[in-house]
């Protein structure tokens, strides 16, 4: 396994980089190209109020006027070295832009995992402890439940309960711990019905497992079966699933941000959204294929070290028709 | 005890004839889908309340017998502007399902299907489409194309299409490999005779309930978007732009709850009926 | 509460026996889920150092069983009855009561090793699981202790295995390992399910004997469940035979075995190869003398055939210069344990791979070097039946149309002959016409391999190829489909390669034998050669696998129904019935 791991490592790591650079072709043809020209869609949009001398700056500075292959390349080749280039409506650095309200989001983001990690584990973990006649069925029915509220709805409840009817915060412009509490719990309540979903299929499924029988048939009690042979086997998949919502975080503040009134990634997009201001949106839509893409690299190399049943070597590539090794059942 | 419940006991025990009926909840799941439906194909049987005109002396009214969910700031009737949304919400959560389904079926179907430097290609588009966020690539879409409540559709539905190809992809190749399509192979089968008799409709079972359950995923997607102003301007009235304008009029929650409480209740009925078609097959 | 006449009336050896009060006691017992009752009115008793095997086949309930005594049935199940272990009702003590019971005084050993430890565990982590039942309380003795037990047990290198994962081991090493674990700590009892199933058979006797050992040097008592009665016969000082979830009949292996007297046990007794290998002896004349002719020329020719493929990186000879040739009208055994090529050497004869060397002729028509397109059109008269029924039907189509599928393919005949073929071959396998609209769900393991015989058969082939196609079938279907199997061939003169790894089947219905280890055949020659003067020890170790009963089979009293009639009326007609 030592020997494979740096090389699948580096296949890994290459397919990554794949997948970002791809990303942000795929996000230039549908911000730039898909809307047709930006010129006539966006600047003499009369809502935007541009004058043509600003219309004129704009272009030029953008590059709008030159082809839209040269503008792909000058675009991409910004992004490669850190530049994400300018506003269309302000004209200010977009990497500037984004700097001020990154701290924000990632402080919601990342107090939102958190939570939504504590909660799934409770709930699932609950399933396996909590007898059936003392509410299991109620814990199995939460994930269902919080994938069926929309968003905005537990955001403006919260709101409601909290904020207008005990006052734990202001409504307007809220800044309090409070506000940043509620609002993460806004955006972890569906993103950990889906960690909750598979750590419970996964703790059914390794519980119903012989190995479990056996070490029960070896006299250990339920509570040290659970520690010692069921958690870390069915948490496994977790670390997968962690990763994979962790784009999804990104997506929910755009609801969160707006429905808190808060400022921050969300609000950033909601707002160039309004103003179809497009390099603001490809650049968001671009961190967060990179944040995703990382996550998701980091998660498939720290697996093979938690695992020992994973081979490297043949996992990822299909299988051929080749039969099982000879002697692999030698006694 | 409860450490060998479920799994253990599915496999100890016979295995169980498919029940001829649903199950209770699976079954009020589908009278309530049943219900909205109805509302969407003809929403005057259900009200006879104007959803568009409304009676300025009546607004803002709490629930009563006269108006079940009340009446908003221009006295409409809440029930009404429900009911009349619900084809726009439907018809929308249907197109973005449908959408997900056959674009993404297809590349699922070509990709596993031919492998090779197809599916290398296809996998990397969907890797692609995978990293960028739903909610977000659905959002650029529906910037792209313009904001209304079909275009905010067919924004879900691209969103939907990577999952749709991922989960085809998988159960492709698992079939593909299966002993029956060698057998049907010496059996002197063609490849489009494998693919069409016996690969499609395998790897179809499991998309079906996805399908299903992507129906409810894709209402409240399409209702977050009408819920930032993307879908329809009013006097539409989506089930999430209701929500939206409720937000406002702190003091009349009903305005809020109601429109919700709808969209709860067709949501966890759809994913209620979709974890039945699993559990079923 | 409990029916003593009945147990006395079963067991008067061991209740009247030296040990009085027996060990485990297990009466009046029913076992439910829900509605569907699994386990029915079962009582035995198991005496102190004494050995007891449930037999049965699947749904019979002795899995259910052994869980009842070891507690380990999920919370759906209804238990009623008694069971007592030690003189104490074990059903109606308190999960804390019976904890301390689990491990130290009743051990446990499942069926499929690979998945019966912990995968992300080491073996020895969970080996000190084992020895904290014993009174080793320092590590350092636990550790000691463990290795010495691996030792016992016969792994070769304990330190290595201590510091494995499980997926590191082969399956017979892993049941060596929890064998050793649950003698650890040296318990009264030992419930061993089916503890060799998912073994190669030269294992499979090495852990019997593993077990047997153990047994008499620990003086545990053991309670196997097995549905192997040459293995039970062999292991067992009493037997119960079940049969949906009731005993048919009970008492010591000698009575059981030797005079059977239900009718089920009769049967049971008369399906299993090993007892009976000449059961299809006058079916099997007739290939014989079709051997004997000289004039034949073969109707299979493989001449050095070799397949290599790259796995992780190395080489691997999965075939290895091997050779054979098959007269027409005769069944050739191709006989060896996993991983011995034998599956590859049929896949090579099918074309479904192409051969590094070698060439394969059927027929006089040389198949090597074709491109795929044209081996469609040997297809037609070379066939093959998977091992596993379950996975070679397509779930989404009707019987009819599974069997119909080759001639539609090939465009034989109009529909109406279709049709009217789909049928006599539906008749040829012995399933009634009612099943043509079912889809395979809806059928019995056995009823789906019929199918999977009567669609090889409509195309009216020369040879058909049958990869191990009643190894995952229980041994009562496996003896209806060898009969189906000899019937057509002694009716349409098939030719058969016949895959397998059970050495006692081979006798029953095979001409010619060829033994595969490694990739290599190691020996071949006719079945009666094989059997009678083996040259090699491989092939010599095989044939001492076969379970050969201490008890000597009674043939002349065990009913042995003609094999015609048992393919005529009586086995057909259940099968159907199902």
């Amino acid at each position: 396994m030592n020997g494979a791991y740096p090389t699948y490592a580096a296949k890994r790591l290459a397919q990554a980089a794949v997948v970002i650079l791809l990303a942000y072709v795929f996000t230039f043809v549908v911000v730039s190209i898909l809307p047709g020209d930006p010129i006539t869609s966006v600047l003499r949009n009369p809502q935007n109020g541009f004058t043509e001398e600003e219309i004129a700056q704009i272009v030029a500075a953008q590059g709008l006027d030159r082809p839209v292959l040269v503008q792909l390349w000058s675009s991409l080749s910004g992004f490669l070295t850190g530049d994400l280039g300018l506003s269309m409506r302000s004209s200010r650095p977009v990497t500037t832009m984004i700097a001020e309200v990154l701290p924000s989001t990632l402080i919601l983001a990342t107090s939102a995992l958190f939570l939504a990690v504590v909660l799934a584990v409770v709930i699932a973990y609950g399933t396996q402890v909590v007898p059936k006649r003392y509410g299991q069925g109620l814990l199995r029915a939460f994930p269902s439940l919080f994938l069926s509220v929309p968003n905005f709805v537990i955001g403006l409840v919260l709101i409601h309960l909290f904020g207008f009817q005990l006052g734990l915060f202001r409504v307007i412009n809220p800044d309090s711990a409070w506000a940043t509490f509620f609002a993460a719990i806004t955006l972890a309540i569906p993103i950990s019905a889906q960690i909750a979903e598979v750590l419970i299929a996964s703790l059914d499924h390794e519980a119903g497992q012989d190995y479990i029988a056996v070490a029960r048939g070896r006299g250990l009690p339920p509570f040290r079966l659970f520690t010692r042979h069921l958690l870390k086997p069915s948490s496994l998949p977790v670390v997968t699933v962690i990763a994979l919502t962790i784009g999804e975080l990104l997506g929910g503040s755009l609801i969160t941000e707006t429905v808190f009134g808060r400022t921050g990634i969300g609000s950033l997009v909601q707002r160039s959204v309004s103003t179809q201001d497009l390099p603001v949106l490809q650049a968001v839509v671009s961190l967060a294929a990179v944040v995703f893409v990382l996550s998701n690299l980091i998660a498939d190399l720290v697996y093979p070290l938690l695992d020992p049943r994973v081979k490297l070597l043949g996992a990822r590539t299909p299988r051929t028709s080749a039969p099982k090794p000879a002697g692999a059942t030698a006694p | 005890m409860t450490l060998l419940s479920t799994a253990a006991a599915a496999r100890l025990a016979p295995p169980r004839r498919r029940p001829a009926l649903p199950p209770l909840p699976v079954a009020a799941a589908l009278v309530f889908v049943a219900l909205v439906i109805a509302w969407s194909l003809a929403p005057g049987l259900f009200t006879g309340h104007d959803p568009v005109a409304g009676v300025p002396a009546d607004k803002l009214l709490g629930p009563s017998l006269a108006h079940w969910f009340g009446t908003d700031h221009l006295g409409r009737d809440v029930f009404a502007r429900v009911v009349f949304g619900s084809a726009s919400s439907v018809t929308s959560a249907l197109i973005a399902v449908v959408i997900g389904v056959l674009a993404g079926g297809l590349i699922g179907l070509v990709a596993g299907f031919l492998g090779g430097w197809v599916d290398t290609v296809l996998a990397r588009f969907v890797d692609v489409l995978l990293a960028i966020p739903k909610f977000l690539l659905a959002v650029i879409v529906v910037t792209a194309i313009g904001f209304d409540t079909i275009n905010a559709a067919i924004a879900t539905g691209v969103s939907a299409v990577a999952v749709f190809a991922r989960v085809m992809r998988s159960e492709v190749i698992k079939t593909r490999e299966a002993t029956f399509v060698e057998a049907s192979f010496l059996s002197g089968g063609s490849r489009w005779h494998i693919l069409a008799r016996h690969v499609l409709p395998n790897a179809s079972r499991s998309v079906l309930p996805l399908a299903v359950l992507h129906f409810g995923d894709s209402i409240l997607v399409i209702a977050s978007l009408a819920f930032l102003g993307y879908g329809d301007p009013p006097p539409a009235s989506d089930w999430g732009l209701l929500i939206s304008i409720g937000k406002d009029y702190p003091k009349w929650p009903w305005l809020v709850y109601a429109p919700a409480l709808v969209t709860i209740a067709t949501v966890l009925s759809v994913n209620r009926i979709s974890r039945w078609l699993r559990t079923t097959d | 509460m409990a029916p003593h006449d009945r147990l006395t009336a079963a067991f008067p050896h061991s209740l009247a026996g030296e040990h009085p009060a027996p060990l485990l006691q297990v009466e009046a017992l029913d076992v439910s889920y829900g509605a569907t009752r699994v386990v029915t009115d079962v009582g035995f008793s198991l005496g102190r150092g004494r050995s007891l095997a449930l037999i049965g086949e699947s749904g019979s309930g002795k899995s259910t069983i052994a869980r009842t005594v070891l507690r380990l049935l999920p919370g759906s199940a209804h238990v009623q009855g008694r069971v007592s272990f030690d003189g104490e009702d074990i059903l109606g003590l308190s999960e804390r009561r019976f904890r301390p019971l689990r491990g130290r005084a009743i051990g446990f050993v499942p069926q499929d090793p690979g998945n019966a430890l912990n995968p992300v565990r080491t073996i020895g982590s969970q080996a000190m699981e084992a020895a904290a039942l014993t009174d080793a309380r320092d590590p350092r003795i636990a550790r000691e202790r463990i290795l010495e037990t691996f030792a016992e047990v016969g792994l070769d290198n304990p330190r290595r295995v201590f510091d494995s994962y499980p997926h590191q081991l082969s399956g017979g090493m892993l049941q060596r390992v929890l064998i050793g674990l649950a003698v650890l700590p040296r318990p009264l009892l030992l419930v061993a399910d089916e503890p060799t199933s998912a073994l190669d058979v030269t294992i499979q006797k090495h852990i019997l004997d593993l077990l047997s050992r153990l047994r008499e040097d620990l003086d545990i008592s053991l309670l196997l469940i097995t549905h192997d009665l040459a293995i039970a016969a062999e292991r067992a000082d009493s037997i119960v035979v079940l049969k949906d979830g009731s005993v048919q009949e009970a008492g010591p292996t000698a009575t059981v075995f030797a005079a059977p007297s239900s009718p089920y046990a009769r049967k049971l007794h008369a399906d299993v190869p090993a007892l009976n290998p000449d059961r299809y002896a006058a079916l099997r004349d007739l290939g014989l003398r079709r051997l004997a002719d000289p004039g034949q020329t073969p109707k299979i020719s493989v001449r050095k055939l070799t397949k290599t493929f790259e796995v992780d990186g190395k080489v691997l000879t999965a075939v290895n210069n091997v050779s054979f040739s098959v007269s027409p009208g005769t069944t050739h055994a191709l006989v060896g344990e996993s991983g011995s090529g034998k599956t590859t050497t049929i896949r090579l004869l099918l074309g479904l791979e192409q051969p590094d060397s070698g060439e394969i002729s059927v027929a006089g028509e040389t198949l090597t070097g074709r491109t795929r397109r044209s081996m469609q059109a040997a297809w037609r008269h070379l066939q093959l039946v998977y091992q596993n029924p379950f996975t070679s039907l397509d779930p989404t189509w009707t019987v009819e149309r599974l069997v119909r599928e080759p001639l539609d393919r090939f465009r034989i005949g109009t529909p109406k002959e279709r049709a009217e073929w789909v049928r006599a071959a539906l008749v040829d396998v012995g399933l009634g016409a009612h099943l043509v609209t079912r889809k395979p769900q809806a059928l019995s393991g056995g009823q789906r391999q019929r199918v999977a015989i009567a669609r090889s058969l409509v195309l009216r082939p020369d040879v058909i190829v049958l990869d191990e196609p009643t190894s995952a079938l229980d041994v009562s279907v496996q003896a209806d489909i060898v009969a189906v199997l000899l019937e057509l061939q002694a009716k349409l003169g098939l030719t058969y390669v016949f895959v397998s790894h059970d050495l006692a089947l081979v006798r029953q219905l095979a001409h010619t034998v060829s033994v595969m280890r490694h990739g290599r055949i190691v020996e071949h020659g006719t079945v009666c050669d094989i059997f009678e003067t083996p040259r090699d020890p491989y092939t010599a170790a095989l044939l001492h696998s076969i379970p050969s009963s201490t008890v000597a089979p009674a043939r002349t009293r065990s009913p042995r129904p003609a094999p015609q009639a048992v393919v005529g009326t009586a086995v057909i007609g259940q099968e159907q019935i199902a």
